[in-house]
């Protein structure tokens, strides 16, 4: 029964880790260049959540499209920030840059909010089912369904509309994409939108129960990054997986041994993964080009 | 003055180092001492993150988690257990190269966004350890009491003198860096950062190299780390934090990532920024970011590299001195009695369902020129990376003088002396044709970090291997072109220099992709005389082209793929001729021949 609680718990902090590793997909598809301020535009999604919450008092529930709606709004000025005055140079340097803004975010965080943790409403409420042992709590059940949502909501908009097969061919391969008169760039400002919306929607689910502190960011990235690793590098469905693996994991060792341990045990999964299977557990999904 | 003004690091640094000496002359208290003194130390970190960083060109977050690490373990052992900083201080080196050997097995090999990420997982790691692993790290609150640095018998006062103490050790550092990065060594890096397929295919270790940046970045980390310690007297677990990996990274960038005195200036800058913008108190990180996005955008060569681009424009660079001695060897071609240089079974490649070879099958006989044929997509250019290793056949051996080499890498298959171009030249545009061409001896001379060590004004290495490739230009007609970077070159010279760098290597076969693409028609015949010549002296040639009056004259046999099959083999005339060849080109009934 503890198992099954703990298990349950993973798959909401899974949930919400599955957003931001689909974020860091799909940047990396679109531009091949690793956005490094994925944490913390979660991490900025959450100070939003907390800011508006102090001007609306409602349900994180309602809060939540207002959020995606900021947060795609700062996504676009980060990638004028970050990606576009790059276009050209080497993956390194939009990697520099997307490590510049996010020590911006961070500490712009840190001037605004302090350092201490803060909390974000719960979606609906922080209520908690008993049923034979089990806690459920309601914020658990709304994060799983929430982020199920915007998943599914991702994943229709790529494979049913046309804006959606725009994307994908812009990820796929730019060049043929603009030969076909695809607006690449537009494409390209959007999917930073959308993976900022993502990671700002995370950054709400994990604000209430986890609470949010500037200094978050780097532990995000590096959860998804080991996430996408573990899917497969560039691997949308791979990066939903590996998340709610690595969720799991981490959730499960913490209980039994700590946090710590969880940590350094993970890290260590990730070293042995690279070594054995470099392409992922699942395969890669953009080979190297040689 | 004027060649002594405009060569290498010297102004800046000389510039830097009086301003140094006269600032504290002037302005010198205590505080400003210890400003000074963190400066050194941050330069240490960041002259050694150029290793891995600017010359190895891997983006490496793990600088901060290794200066942490030196801090801890002379922190620990010199507080909680006594050790005198003689001791402390190599342990402190020691530790941080240790968990960099660990963690680089299985990282460095891959590409940059793995290492990038990977090592910024160490760093978590260890700042967790740091902070939860009480007994031995004091949690949160760190470690108090660390001694000033003494040892033998002598302590260093804090204020001036441990400030110049710490400098010393940076200018012993930093000509330590310079001295291993100065030759050949120093170029081969340059060269495995552009493209790591023309280090590869030139006989360098390319993830070789990288682990031993890795290992002396690490090394760095850890003396800076065990100075901050010692300088402070205090630590805590913000050692690991991310602004110490963000502000040795801005350093890096915003100073120039390849240069010592780059590292020296970025150093002295940032260390100051924050008493230069006091107004943003603590979030002066959010100005370390906003400038590191500038630099990255504006200038992402840094002030150092800014510099010497404005000095360029009014001294020009002296470049290399061609030297007169000229040496031209050529490998015996095979061991005695064997009767294939290249042995090519069977061979087999798919990738995904496209099968790009099949069962391809023939030899390359000592001192011959073989053409190798086909129409666009017929498997040519895969040939030549199985050949050469960078791609691995699924079916089939290769056998190279007498060897069975289909499980060798790359730099393995140059080293036995098999060489080769590119389709498109892969030259190192802002270096000189002549050190392009010496890259070429590199594993010949077996130059590594040892060798790059040898104290003379001069590496030795450097001078034989551009008198080496002097002589290799001369021989291709483009000598004249020895001082001018290569990015610079007309395309048909560059061609040849590229082929001289293959040469230089001393190959038993050399492989060229395509020689004449691009190239006018007296620019082809020259090249042909070039070939010719080789051939007569014994060279064993395998030539790609597209190009048949350049090829035909000139290949003593010829072999012709069609969908990664071999369709015909024989003479030149007797291919051209052959029926499944004459289909592959013109299609069904057609009975004309190849234009030759």
């Amino acid at each position: 029964m503890e198992l099954l609680q703990l298990i349950l718990d993973g798959l909401s902090l899974g949930a919400a880790y599955a957003l931001v590793a689909l974020g860091f997909v799909l940047v990396l598809n679109a531009t091949g260049a690793v956005n490094f301020a994925a944490g913390d535009l979660v991490m900025a999604g959450g100070f939003v959540a907390v800011a508006l919450a102090q001007i609306l008092p409602v349900p994180g529930l309602l809060l939540l499209p207002l959020v995606l709606l900021l947060m795609a709004a700062l996504g676009l000025l980060f990638s004028l920030l970050a990606y576009f005055p790059l276009l050209g140079r080497p993956p390194t340097a939009v990697f520099i840059s997307t490590i510049a803004c996010g020590v911006m975010l961070q500490n712009s965080a840190n001037a605004i909010f302090g350092a201490e943790p803060r909390k974000a409403p719960a979606l609906l409420g922080e209520a908690l089912y008993r049923l034979d042992g089990l806690t459920i709590g309601r914020q658990s059940l709304a994060i799983i369904l929430v982020a199920a949502f915007l998943v599914a909501a991702q994943y229709l908009l790529f494979a049913r509309t046309q804006l959606g097969r725009s994307l994908r061919a812009t990820a796929q391969d730019r060049d043929i994409a603009e030969a076909l008169g695809v607006p690449t760039r537009r494409m390209i400002a959007l999917t930073f939108m959308l993976a900022a919306a993502l990671a700002g929607a995370a950054g709400l689910l994990l604000a209430n129960r986890y609470f949010v502190v500037p200094t978050e960011g780097g532990d995000l990235v590096v959860s998804a990054y080991i996430a996408v690793v573990i899917g497969g590098w560039g691997s949308l469905p791979g990066a939903v997986l590996g998340a709610l693996l690595i969720a799991l994991f981490q959730v499960v060792v913490s209980a039994y041994a700590s946090y710590t341990v969880a940590a350094a045990l993970l890290y260590g999964v990730l070293l042995g993964v690279l070594f054995l299977r470099p392409k992922g557990l699942f395969g890669e999904a953009i080979g190297r080009r040689a | 003055m004027r060649t002594w003004l405009a060569a290498g690091i010297r102004l800046p640094l000389a510039a830097l180092a009086a301003a140094l000496a006269a600032y504290p002359i002037f302005f010198g208290n205590a505080y400003s001492f210890r400003v000074l003194t963190l400066a050194g130390i941050y330069a240490l970190l960041v002259i050694g993150y150029q290793f891995i960083f600017g010359h190895a060109g891997a983006l490496s977050l793990a600088q901060g988690c290794f200066f942490g690490i030196g801090a801890y373990v002379s922190a620990i052992l010199a507080a909680s257990f006594g050790w005198s900083f003689a001791l402390t201080f190599p342990l402190a080196l020691a530790a941080p190269a240790l968990l960099a050997a660990v963690v680089a097995l299985p990282v460095l090999r891959l590409e940059s966004h793995y290492l990038a990420l990977a090592s910024l997982g160490i760093a978590q790691v260890a700042l967790l350890a740091a902070t939860n692993w009480q007994s031995l790290t004091g949690g949160a609150n760190g470690i108090a009491g660390i001694p000033g640095i003494a040892a033998f018998g002598h302590s260093l006062a804090e204020g001036a003198p441990l400030m110049l103490a710490i400098w010393a050790l940076v200018a012993v550092a930093g000509l330590l860096a310079w001295q291993i990065t100065r030759g050949l060594y120093g170029r081969m890096f340059h060269l495995m950062r552009e493209n790591a397929t023309a280090a590869a295919a030139l006989g360098i270790d390319a993830s070789a190299m990288r682990f031993r940046a890795f290992l002396l970045s690490a090394l760095y980390a850890g003396a800076a780390g065990a100075l901050y310690a010692h300088t402070l007297g205090v630590i805590s677990p913000g050692v690991f934090e991310f602004p110490v990996m963000v502000a040795c990274l801005a350093m890096a960038v915003i100073g120039g990532s390849a240069r010592v005195s780059g590292a020296i200036l970025g150093a002295v800058l940032l260390v100051h920024l924050p008493e230069w913008f006091r107004v943003f108190e603590k979030s002066y990180l959010i100005v370390y970011g906003a400038a590191l996005l500038a630099v990255i955008i504006v200038a992402p060569w840094g002030v150092v590299g800014a510099l010497e681009r404005g000095r360029k424009r009014f001294l020009p660079e002296p470049q290399p001195r061609a030297p007169a001695q000229h040496v031209t060897a050529l490998r015996a071609p095979v061991p005695a009695g064997a009767d294939a240089v290249l042995e090519l079974s069977s061979l087999g490649i798919a990738f995904g369902g496209v099968v790009a070879l099949e069962g391809v099958s023939f030899v390359v006989r000592p001192g011959e020129l073989l053409g190798l044929i086909g129409p666009n997509g017929s498997g040519k250019t895969t040939l030549v990376n199985v050949v050469s290793g960078f791609e691995r056949p699924n079916a089939g051996r290769i056998r190279f003088a007498g060897r069975d080499i289909t499980q060798l890498p790359p730099h393995l298959r140059a080293r036995l002396g098999i060489a080769r171009s590119f389709q498109s030249i892969a030259l190192v545009a802002s270096m000189s044709a002549l050190d392009n061409v010496a890259l070429g001896r590199a594993s010949l001379e077996g130059t590594g970090l040892v060798s790059a060590l040898a104290p003379a004004r001069t590496d030795a290495h450097l001078v034989r291997a551009r008198a080496h490739g002097m002589a290799l230009l001369d021989a291709l007609g483009a000598a004249a072109f020895a001082e001018q970077p290569c990015g610079a070159l007309p395309h048909g010279i560059a061609r040849r220099v590229e082929i001289a760098r293959a040469l230089a290597l001393e190959p038993r076969l050399l492989i060229l992709d395509e020689p004449a693409a691009g190239l006018a028609e007296e620019e082809a015949a020259l090249l042909a005389e070039r070939l010719r010549a080789l051939a007569a002296a014994g060279l064993t040639l395998l030539v790609i082209e597209h190009n048949m009056p350049f090829l035909m004259p000139l290949a003593e046999r010829m072999v012709c793929l069609e969908d990664g099959r071999v369709i015909a083999e024989g003479k030149p005339e007797e291919v051209r001729l052959h029926p499944r060849v004459l289909e592959a080109y013109l299609g069904r009934g057609s009975s004309a021949g190849v234009p030759a």
